[in-house]
């Protein structure tokens, strides 16, 4: 009976009604003062770093971003593996740039926040050459090119994987390349695929592959944001043109 | 215990406050309730003249609504409180319940103070100032920070040269080195209510230089075990990479002119460890391999040897302009100075 006179709509002994309500959150409206807390704190609110119309268009990516400016510099490594009947495989290098936008479409409705992203990005690569071993013994015809220039086009689709700031997602492109085959002198056009783990904008670390007739090249490598990027750039000419290179 | 419980109940059932003899004997068990000096907030008060007496032997085969007594099931535990005060103002016995506070926050600072000096918990330390540069620069008080870091190092190069041989080609070179470090808190200490990173792990990538347009790009892990939670804290950097070369400086045969061309090669791997001042700068050591491409399949004219250095230098935060003017420096110097 004593339960019963506590239970939830009964009304109290002075009179006023209990409300179930109360007796739930939020208990703290500001953080417990028993809580530990780093002194240097993130940034407080929802609204992205570097963006403008509290996340409508974002220059770093974010959780919290409606739209989102892409600019990175990559480097990644991997394999170039050519047909069988065109030599060995070889190991393949490349550093580029990367550019597009990112939209999160449910985001623009009712929705406040939703992981599902999309977009388009292009980037352009240079990479190692190419080799080729074609022929017999008696026959042999070996060849190689200087560089491996890449350009692409992809459908961007991402999975946010918190609602953190700079939180985790996963981003899965998928698009043609158009690149010179081995050392054909011939630019066609393939497809591309990428997985991507990023931190925010800030930087990522993806695995991908430029599949093209007889040239495939798959490469795994981090990519940073322009801005992070950026000041490397300005050293790499400076040290460069201090070198006499330029 | 039973005795309590069935008082409690007893209290809270009576339909009206029941005379009991003034000589009746004091419940078995002193009563918890929170003192509350206010009695016109507190809960309905019931005194032990409300309530009859408990006495166990009226729990066996006696009509509870004979004995005021209630089942023993149908009362919560109690839960654990604080002793009440005696209250010189208040009539002898007289309880009075806590009241809630209206709403949250249900405790705050002088509750713990309060719950310290009970237990006798010295205060704990003020927190440290927060880092400047919004964690661009790492600092024990950041939980996450990116940074972008140049290294200049003096570097001990070596090649393998004629295989039937033993040895290598030495030659002393530089090395400029410029990544991007993200670090998250792997490691988290606690000094009253301050957190402060321990150690740090995190994904790196950039690219390296040397002599002769030597350029190897390295994606790998870094990380940073403080010493100390001071923005100068000493701390252990360490870091590993995988690195591949991307480019080289060539001489063309015909002409003479030498430039910038793509150089393929296996993957190999850089590591090294330092010692560093807050997240400002550090004097490292480390190493770098190139693993060799000499398979049978590939021809000798593809074929490269396997490489790699010493190197012994400063690395640190770009922010603050040294190491970027020193890592240009090298950077400049290793291309006019050295001769392979």
């Amino acid at each position: 009976m004593l339960l019963l006179a506590a239970a939830p709509g009964a009304t109290a002994a002075d009179g006023s009604a209990t409300d179930e309500a109360k007796d739930y959150g939020p208990f703290f409206e500001a953080e417990a003062p028993s809580d530990a807390t780093f002194a240097t704190k993130g940034r407080k609110g929802r609204e992205p770093v570097l963006s403008v119309a509290n996340g409508a268009l974002c220059f770093v990516e974010g959780s919290w971003c409606k739209t989102s400016v892409l600019a990175t510099v990559e480097v990644a490594a991997g394999m170039r593996v050519p047909a069988s009947d065109k030599g060995p495989d070889m190991p393949y290098a490349h550093f580029g740039f990367r550019g597009g936008f990112a939209v999160r479409p449910l985001m623009f409705t009712r929705r406040e926040w939703h992981p599902w992203g999309v977009g388009v990005i292009g980037s352009w690569t240079r990479g190692t050459g190419a080799t080729t071993v074609v022929g017999g013994l008696d026959d042999q015809v070996i060849d190689e090119t200087p560089r491996t220039d890449a350009w692409r086009v992809g459908l961007l689709n991402q999975l946010w994987l918190s609602k953190k700031p700079h939180a985790f997602h996963l981003d899965f492109t998928m698009g043609v390349v158009r690149s010179e085959v081995l050392t054909s002198g011939a630019a066609l056009v393939g497809t591309h695929a990428e997985v991507a783990f990023g931190f925010g904008g800030w930087g990522s670390v993806f695995a991908g592959g430029d599949f093209l007739d007889q040239d495939t090249r798959v490469s795994f490598g981090f990519r940073g944001h322009g801005i992070a990027a950026a000041p490397i750039i300005a050293m790499v000419i400076g040290g460069l043109a201090l070198g006499g290179a330029l | 215990m039973s005795a309590t419980l069935a008082w409690l109940a007893a209290a809270a059932l009576a339909p009206a406050p029941v005379s009991a003899p003034t000589d009746a004997a004091a419940p078995t068990a002193a009563p918890t309730a929170p003192a509350d000096p206010d009695p016109d907030a507190a809960a309905p008060v019931a005194t032990p003249e409300d309530v009859a007496p408990a006495d166990p032997s009226a729990d066996d085969g006696t009509d509870p609504s004979t004995t005021d007594e209630a089942p023993a099931e149908a009362t919560p535990e109690p839960e654990p409180e604080p002793e009440p005060t005696p209250d010189s103002d208040e009539p002898d016995g007289t309880l009075h319940a806590a009241v809630e506070r209206a709403g949250p926050p249900y405790y705050d600072e002088s509750d713990m103070a309060a719950l310290r000096q009970r237990y006798e918990v010295p205060d704990p330390a003020p927190p440290r100032e927060p880092a400047r540069w919004r964690c661009l620069i790492a600092d024990p008080t950041c939980k996450i920070n990116v940074e972008v870091n140049a290294t200049a190092a003096y570097a001990l190069r070596f090649q393998q040269g004629d295989v039937r041989m033993t040895g290598a080609n030495r030659w002393n070179s530089g090395r400029a080195q410029y990544d991007v470090w993200a670090n998250f808190a792997t490691l988290v200490e606690q000094e009253g209510t301050a957190k402060y990173t321990k150690m740090t792990l995190g994904p790196k990538g950039g690219v390296i230089f040397s002599d002769n347009g030597d350029m190897w790009g390295n994606l790998g892990m870094a990380g940073r075990y403080w010493l100390g939670r001071g923005r100068f804290a000493p701390a252990i950097e360490f870091s590993s990479a995988l690195a591949f070369k991307l480019g080289t400086r060539e001489r063309d045969i015909i002409t003479g002119e030498e430039s910038f061309q793509m150089q393929r090669g296996p993957v190999g791997f850089t590591a090294d460890v330092g010692v560093g001042i807050g997240g400002f700068g550090a004097v490292v050591l480390g190493g770098q391999y190139d693993s060799p491409l000499a398979r049978e399949d590939v021809p000798e004219r593809f074929r490269t040897s396997a490489a790699g250095m010493f190197f012994v230098g400063f690395r640190g935060n770009i922010l603050w302009g040294g190491p970027a003017a020193a890592a240009i420096l090298t950077h400049g110097l290793t291309q006019r100075l050295v001769e392979r």
